[in-house]
């Protein structure tokens, strides 16, 4: 077998996020060994997000249309915007099927260390659309760590003269867990945003 | 071979799917990168004891040597975790944290300055909690400190925090003499502090201060040197009480807001000169009170 043609997928493949070399080289075995069909489908997968994937022009999911299908879908309630950092997290809360609002994808979080301002991120977008919107909540479900919390507030303060309800996402236990093994912070946190039943 | 020891986590970066590499300040390593398995899942044992601030009891394993031993355990000692909730007192600490990291060499213990770091988060943490209520309040109220005095000064507006002594109200001065404070200790313990007592040539005293040199010319021997900042007697005095007390002890002094600001920007702009670029994070605070 020519070295050239794997070290060079090798290679390619160690582009990707957590592919280390060794991997990366037995994934590289793994694809000569599949069939050209499934082989095939991978690489035309590749090609087709790269030439039509784009972010949706109203919230920032990623789509291939100029706006995606939960912006566009008429069965959303419009009154209700979630705020999350990445594309990825829209997936994760629609899989839950407990929001059947819209979304803003901010494409990031606030980091003062790391230089991430306010002007890199889409928070001017998200006031512009709450500014033209009939948006009566927005749920801010950033990350519940440091950075998170800090673009919850920020944005908390910029939206306070739209008076709309801006509410965060509950911080706690996670379901399955063992309050034992939780953590002061976590449980404060837990007590804090206790509710009654 | 297992390290045991306990630290203050500055910095957390992303790496991979849900790993993490830990930047801690301990009093026995100096500056140490780890790295944490899985801490973002939201099972993981290590909770959120990676949070920036936190101070924990943590145990690596790794060589002597190794660039990135593995975190294996990390106990929390106290979170700080007021700080973390107040927006523009973490904004603050963000600029010390990142000035600690761009001063200190990996591996190089520095006890003085850890306890410095320390003592100042513990008197920041102090000052935000003797001016609320209860610890309750400050955990459960997502209102900012700046606005619960119905104060109409907000910390994003231009010149930053310049929060009253009053009854019950914020002192946010305090907290920028503490930042300014640790700055002019820090510097002094890694070698970098400013020299304002004389001139840096002949000792002879002076009040122009010159970056290039990071020190007080006096006339004669500043002949043909670039243009330098005039400081004022009161600004002198200021840096030698910074210089030398303790953070516990510096509310004592009640310097004026255009002093301490002025004595901020001359200790800005010479860290600003020693590391040829300037402080994301305080580009980040002009960034939002633009």
């Amino acid at each position: 077998m020519e070295q050239g043609i794997i070290e060079n997928l090798i290679t390619e493949l160690t582009k990707l996020p957590g592919i280390g070399r060794k991997t990366a080289q037995r994934l590289a075995f793994f694809i000569v060994t599949m069939s050209e069909e499934d082989a095939k489908g991978i690489s035309k997968a590749i090609n087709e997000i790269k030439e039509k994937a784009r972010f949706c022009n109203e919230c920032f999911n990623i789509t291939e249309t100029k706006v995606c299908s939960i912006c566009s879908s008429s069965s959303r309630d419009r009154s209700k915007l979630c705020v999350v950092e990445e594309p990825s997290n829209i997936l994760v809360i629609e899989r839950s099927k407990s929001f059947n609002g819209l979304y803003h994808v901010l494409l990031g979080a606030l980091s003062p260390i790391d230089g991430f301002t306010p002007d890199r991120l889409k928070i001017n977008e998200l006031i512009k659309r709450v500014g033209r919107n009939e948006i009566k909540e927005i749920i801010i479900a950033t990350n519940p760590n440091t950075k998170g919390e800090m673009t919850a507030q920020y944005i908390r303060e910029l939206l306070k003269p739209f008076k709309v309800k801006v509410t965060r996402i509950a911080y706690g236990l996670p379901m399955g867990g063992d309050i034992e093994f939780a953590d002061e912070v976590t449980l404060s946190k837990a007590i804090d945003g206790r509710r009654e039943i | 071979m297992l390290h045991r020891t306990e630290g203050i986590v500055l910095r957390t970066i992303p790496f991979g799917e849900a790993d993490l590499i830990v930047t801690y300040l301990t009093p026995d390593f100096g500056l140490l990168k780890t790295f944490a398995k899985s801490p973002r899942k939201i099972k993981s044992r290590f909770g959120s004891s990676l949070e920036p601030l936190t101070r924990s009891r943590i145990s690596f394993w790794g060589k002597e040597d190794a660039a990135l031993p593995r975190l294996t355990q990390s106990d929390i000692i106290h979170p700080f975790q007021w700080i973390r909730d107040t927006l523009d007192c973490f904004l603050k600490v963000s600029e010390i944290i990142e000035l600690t990291i761009n001063f200190i060499p990996e591996r190089d213990a520095n006890k003085k300055v850890y306890s410095l770091l320390l003592n100042t988060l513990q008197a920041i943490e102090n000052n935000l909690s003797s001016h609320i209520p209860s610890c309750e309040s400050v955990r459960t109220s997502r209102t900012p400190l700046w606005k619960r005095d119905n104060s109409p000064q907000s910390p994003f507006s231009k010149g930053g925090f310049k929060g009253d002594y009053k009854e019950g109200k914020v002192v946010f001065s305090d907290e920028n003499l503490l930042i300014n404070h640790y700055k002019i200790k820090f510097l002094k313990f890694v070698g970098y502090a400013p020299k304002l007592d004389a001139c840096g040539r002949c000792g002879k005293s002076g009040h122009s201060f010159y970056i290039s040199h990071g020190s007080i010319l006096c006339e004669a021997c500043a002949k043909g040197i670039d243009l330098p900042i005039r400081l004022s007697g009161a600004v002198l005095k200021l840096y030698t009480d910074l210089l030398t007390w303790d953070a516990v002890m510096i509310k004592r002094i009640k310097p004026s807001d255009k002093l301490l600001s002025e004595l901020s920007d001359i200790i800005n702009v010479h860290i600003k000169y020693i590391l040829a670029k300037p402080l994301k994070s305080e580009a980040f605070i002009h960034s939002i009170t633009r």
